[in-house]
């Protein structure tokens, strides 16, 4: 699939999005909403695409374009005297039920979610915006196109985010709820827990001390304190997971602070009982700020000037973003789901329209598990909540194609374009 | 007019905090120690002073300011002068009828220096600093409660003081007496004292453990996901102040400290079967946990001086030797302080499953130590055992020694660098930390 053929995919969608309804305009300052082209020839048939692009085969075809994905499974890894010590420890765990044990599966398991593709696209942004031609042959990886420090980057952002994630499977062991399985089996998945992300973490610091680019070192440390930011905002159970806030009535919420400075937090003016808002702020911490941000590193990396770099931030922002909306929306898609997420678009555009639903919400605010999964599943599907997030996605598809237009025309925008394809089309 | 105001107030507050000073602290030990070594050098109105400043290091409480007051002008460097404010006014004469009343200016060179004092102006408001960097770089409040939980001043900020100590006597063994402390070589201490922090914040959680500093751990108090994130957090504004510091070898440097700690904790999780394996692995895990951070933030500063790569070894082995002996007598104090001097309770590394230095020693005596150190002192009865035969062996004693020998070598390295208040309270350290009761 082209990029001229997505940019039509994408134009031609636009076409349904009413302006005023572009909620996520406002976060980047004005959007600028494509000219609804009425040349577009044939809408329907490309939007009904018969050959539906497959995600794997989108994202394996890219992973060749720049070599191996990156070096994160490599024998380096493996023969690491820690990762040693925590395979052994994880199998004490097993039969335990914690959630490292979940996290773990994840990580070797691929899926759609999977660590490794977020280092893909960190390369291939990377090989997509080329490099300056002062940079040595020494630093490049000739065969594969991207700079061997952008290569570590990559690693350094899977590192990043599935630190994070091991760190998040903890178990508060400090709930009014007893702790169903055995304290002490929970207490010791939580000490490898720790210790692994720990490590993780510790691995990412020295390899991004090692880059000896320090601007880098600032921009990748910041997005690890939006991560652990992220885990702190909003309602939470008593297990941290992520409840919405109770909509407010527009007059109530507070005036939006611009989301303008990478480095500083993130501003929090507007966002709290605001659907969409709440949603951006949310997942931008979550997972934008560490894609954008490692993308803006790699091009700081080739030596691109700071406003392409702040455009690569944009992109991998916007494209986090969209995927997830993307996977908000996969819960609606196939046959009811025994929970979802409460902190998706959908539910979250749902309880906006209909504000007394928030009492279903309410019911878990000692564990998400005591929430009427049905009842809310029903009221999304009755509401527009998923048309609204589908706008939302193709919205942020749309802000993310601009960038990658301004890249010159190669494999490696082909693969950024047909990941994003693949992305879209699944729920057209 | 305005100056004899301040002069006469300055004055009032100094009998204030004399007195409070005295009233609360009188039956520490420590108090009485330093006491004692300082009533043979001073008068009894310096005396009183110093303890105030010993015991009270700084911190968020209001007496800071009166602490400030009391500073005595002899102890600054030449560089350190502050501007003709009113209140620096008041305190430079405040000051100067002090050294009047205590004679000339002490030399340094047979007289005991308190490091702390010393440093008063240094670490004034070096944890006001931290939390509002802190606060800065987050708009979550409950972050930020967390995240400075530690940060209360009630510390013993060793890790920043030593840090600017081997700054100061960098510099002056580089530049001479008219060289000043750099605001980057204060912010290495910050950043000590932040990753130092941190890792207390997720060994709270990894250990469970009740109290810290004499008040309940940050575990007891919140969610242990949110607990661990903070601690990802300040590791995170900690490495962003690293990098703002535009240093690639100070960022190398100080990213071989987090990488240790980790491994140091790894290197906890299993024990050795022989006994020497045993030993040898026992001191690389302390120098991991513990000793590599000293010895990485005084070369931080010494590369910040700009001293050359003779020195800045100088400095990481002198941080080494200190980090270890510091440690050493961590773990010997496990076994013979009260829970209520440590503020928190003691035998707790027997009880963590943790063989450290006084067993490993005892157990050439008591070899029926060897398979509780291998069952980790799981057993009914095994920490209560382990301690009464830890007490019956010379093993506290021994542990002692080695500490000692630790500490005598880092004064040796100290001996290196020019001869200046710093470099003599450099060496006073290894003292304090090796004759300290908490």
């Amino acid at each position: 699939m082209s990029l001229s053929r997505l940019c039509r995919v994408v134009k031609c969608d636009l076409v349904k999005v009413q302006p005023s309804s572009a909620l996520v305009s406002k976060l980047w300052g004005p959007c600028t909403v494509r000219e609804v082209s009425t040349s577009c020839t044939q809408p329907a048939s490309i939007a009904q695409h018969s050959t539906k692009p497959d995600w794997n085969r989108a994202v394996s075809e890219a992973e060749k374009i720049v070599g191996y994905p990156t070096s994160f499974l490599s024998l380096r890894w493996v023969l690491s005297d820690e990762i040693a010590n925590v395979a052994l420890h994880l199998r004490k765990l097993v039969g335990s039920n914690h959630p490292l044990l979940k996290t773990a599966k994840n990580l070797i398991y691929n899926g759609k979610n999977n660590m490794q593709a977020w280092g893909l696209i960190v390369l291939l942004v990377s090989k997509a915006a080329g490099h300056s031609p002062e940079i040595p042959d020494m630093e490049q990886d000739k065969a594969a196109g991207v700079l061997h420090s952008q290569r570590a980057l990559a690693e350094v952002t899977e590192m990043i985010r599935t630190s994070h994630l091991v760190h998040k499977g903890l178990v508060n062991m400090n709930s009014r709820q007893p702790i169903a399985a055995e304290p002490d089996d929970m207490m010791f998945g939580n000490k490898i827990a720790l210790l692994s992300g720990d490590y993780l973490l510790a691995n990412s610091c020295s390899e991004l001390a090692n880059l000896r680019n320090q601007e880098l070192v600032e921009l990748m440390s910041s997005a690890v304190r939006d991560l652990a930011e992220a885990e702190f905002l909003g309602e939470r159970d008593e297990q941290n997971n992520p409840l919405p806030s109770r909509p407010l009535p527009k007059e109530q919420i507070q005036e939006a602070t611009e989301w303008d400075c990478i480095v500083d937090p993130l501003p929090m003016g507007g966002v709290i009982g605001c659907a969409g808002r709440e949603w951006s702020a949310r997942h931008v911490l979550a997972a934008g700020a560490l894609l954008g941000k490692s993308c803006s590193a790699a091009l700081k990396l080739a030596g691109h000037k700071p406003q392409l770099q702040t455009q690569g931030y944009l992109f991998g922002c916007h494209l986090a973003l969209a995927w997830q909306a993307f996977l908000d929306l996969e819960a609606f898609t196939g046959p009811e789901p025994a929970s979802f997420s409460l902190v998706g678009a959908p539910l979250a555009f749902t309880l906006e329209a209909r504000p007394e639903l928030y009492e279903y919400i309410e019911a878990g605010k000692k564990s998400v598990q005591d929430v009427d999964y049905h009842a809310l599943y029903t009221a999304v599907l009755a509401g527009d909540g998923l048309e609204q997030t589908k706008r939302l996605q193709r919205s942020h598809i749309a802000r993310a194609v601009d960038v990658l237009d301004s890249f010159p025309n190669c494999d490696a925008r082909t693969a950024l374009a047909n990941i994003i394809v693949a992305m879209h089309h699944e729920h057209l | 007019m305005p100056v004899f105001c301040v002069c006469y107030a300055v004055h009032i507050l100094k009998r204030f905090v004399a007195v409070v000073a005295m009233a609360c602290l009188s039956s520490s030990r420590l108090c009485a120690r330093v006491q004692d070594k300082l009533l043979c050098q001073f008068g009894h109105k310096v005396r009183k002073q110093t303890v105030f400043v010993k015991l009270k290091p700084p911190g968020p409480s209001p007496l800071r300011i009166f602490g400030k007051t009391c500073q005595r002008v002899t102890t600054c460097g030449p560089a350190c002068g502050s501007g003709f404010t009113a209140a620096g006014v008041g305190r430079r004469l405040a000051s100067s009828l002090q050294s009047t009343s205590t004679g000339s200016l002490p030399d340094y060179g047979t007289q005991i220096v308190d490091p702390y004092r010393l440093l008063e102006d240094d670490l004034n408001g070096i944890y006001e600093d931290i939390r509002s960097e802190l606060e800065r770089n987050t708009n979550q409040p409950e972050l930020n409660t967390i995240a400075t939980y530690y940060f209360d001043g009630q510390g013993k900020a060793l890790r920043p003081m030593v840090a600017i100590l081997m700054a100061r006597a960098v510099n002056y063994h580089v530049y001479g007496e008219n060289s000043a402390l750099l605001p980057s070589q204060r912010q290495v201490a910050m950043i000590s004292e932040m990753i130092h922090s941190a890792s207390l914040i997720h060994d709270d959680v990894i250990d469970q453990s009740d109290f810290r500093r004499g008040k309940p751990s940050v575990n007891v108090l919140w969610n242990h996901k949110k607990v661990a994130m903070a601690g990802d957090f300040i590791l995170a504004v900690a490495s962003m102040m690293i990098a703002r510091l535009r240093s690639d070898d100070v960022t190398l440097v100080l990213s071989q400290v987090v990488t240790d700690l980790v491994q140091g904790e790894f290197m906890q999780l299993g024990s050795k079967e022989t006994e020497n394996e045993r030993f040898a692995h026992y001191l690389t895990k302390t120098y991991r946990k513990t000793a590599s951070l000293i010895a990485n933030s005084v070369k931080a500063v010494a590369l910040l001086s700009g001293a050359d790569e003779s020195t800045c070894e100088v400095a990481f082995q002198y941080g080494r030797n200190l980090g270890l002996s510091f440690q050493l007598v961590d773990d010997l104090l496990d076994f013979v302080s009260s829970a209520q001097a440590m503020g928190k309770p003691t035998a707790a590394d027997l009880k963590l499953g943790l063989a450290t230095a006084p067993v490993l020693f005892a157990c050439e005596k008591y070899p029926e130590l060897n398979p509780m150190i291998m069952r980790r002192f799981q057993e009914a009865g095994d920490v209560q055992k382990a301690y009464e035969l830890v007490h019956a062996s010379r093993g506290l004693e021994q542990t002692r020694f080695l500490a000692r020998k630790h500490g005598a070598e880092a004064a040796r390295l100290a001996a290196h660098l020019a001869r200046s208040p710093y470099q003599r309270a450099l060496e006073q350290t290894t003292d304090l930390v090796l004759n300290r009761i908490k």
